[in-house]
């Protein structure tokens, strides 16, 4: 039972060297208003009333600046290399683990976003729908990496 | 399910890590099995049984709430 879909063990150093810059980045755009001038982008009539209401969708708005969406990407992207990256020991036990672990990250979120829906509102409830772009693999990133330390330290300190 | 691989191991003199090496998986693996937390798939259980030259249901057996 060999997994498929899965990147060599390398991959997983890249993930990391790319979710962390990226998750930090994500946090100065999301509380510090942070962006980047070259990322500046803006066509056409640009007056503050037709910013207002500028167009949704990517081919016809007038002015953005695309840090959010260059950090949104990349934070996913790398997250996504470190959740399906090879172990250096990957075996069927392992890919058990992993799928276990899915399972609970999703069931937790699920979870965390009908309580937010309940008990949170307006500018709050947006900030947590940011976060919850990545809170599912967040989730099973450290639900899987908790759950093979545990296992080697247990198959470590029971002998032969 | 219970198994006699501690057994089975102790017969041959062979460790965790030998075993695990010869069926390639980790040695947690093996040890998880041995400590009935984890049901190996059928190609594993058929690759132990190899190393111990015998059936699989000499090493494998069902327990009353399987």
């Amino acid at each position: 039972m060999t997994p498929r879909f899965l990147l060599p063990n390398q991959f997983k150093l890249i993930g990391w060297l790319i979710a962390i810059p990226a998750f930090v980045l994500m946090l100065f755009v999301l509380h510090g208003d942070f962006a980047f001038e070259f990322l500046n982008f803006s066509r056409g009539n640009t007056d503050s009333l037709q910013v207002l209401f500028d167009s949704p969708t990517l081919f016809s708005i007038r002015t953005n600046n695309f840090t959010d969406e260059l950090g949104g990407i990349l934070l996913i992207l790398g997250l996504l290399i470190i959740a399906f990256s090879k172990e250096k020991d990957e075996d069927e036990r392992i890919t058990v683990l992993r799928l276990e672990s899915l399972l609970w990250a999703v069931l937790i979120n699920s979870i965390l976003l009908i309580l937010a829906i309940v008990f949170l509102y307006n500018g709050l409830f947006l900030q947590v729908m940011c976060y919850n772009i990545c809170t599912t693999l967040i989730l099973f990133v450290i639900r899987f990496n908790w759950k093979l330390y545990a296992d080697r330290r247990t198959a470590k300190t029971s002998g032969l | 399910m219970k198994n006699t691989l501690r057994i089975e191991r102790a017969i041959l003199n062979i460790t965790q890590a030998d075993l695990a090496e010869k069926v390639s998986v980790s040695r947690q693996t093996i040890n998880a099995i041995e400590s009935q937390k984890y049901v190996p798939s059928t190609v594993l259980a058929l690759k132990i049984a190899l190393v111990f030259q015998k059936k699989v249901d000499d090493i494998f057996s069902l327990e009353e709430n399987d």
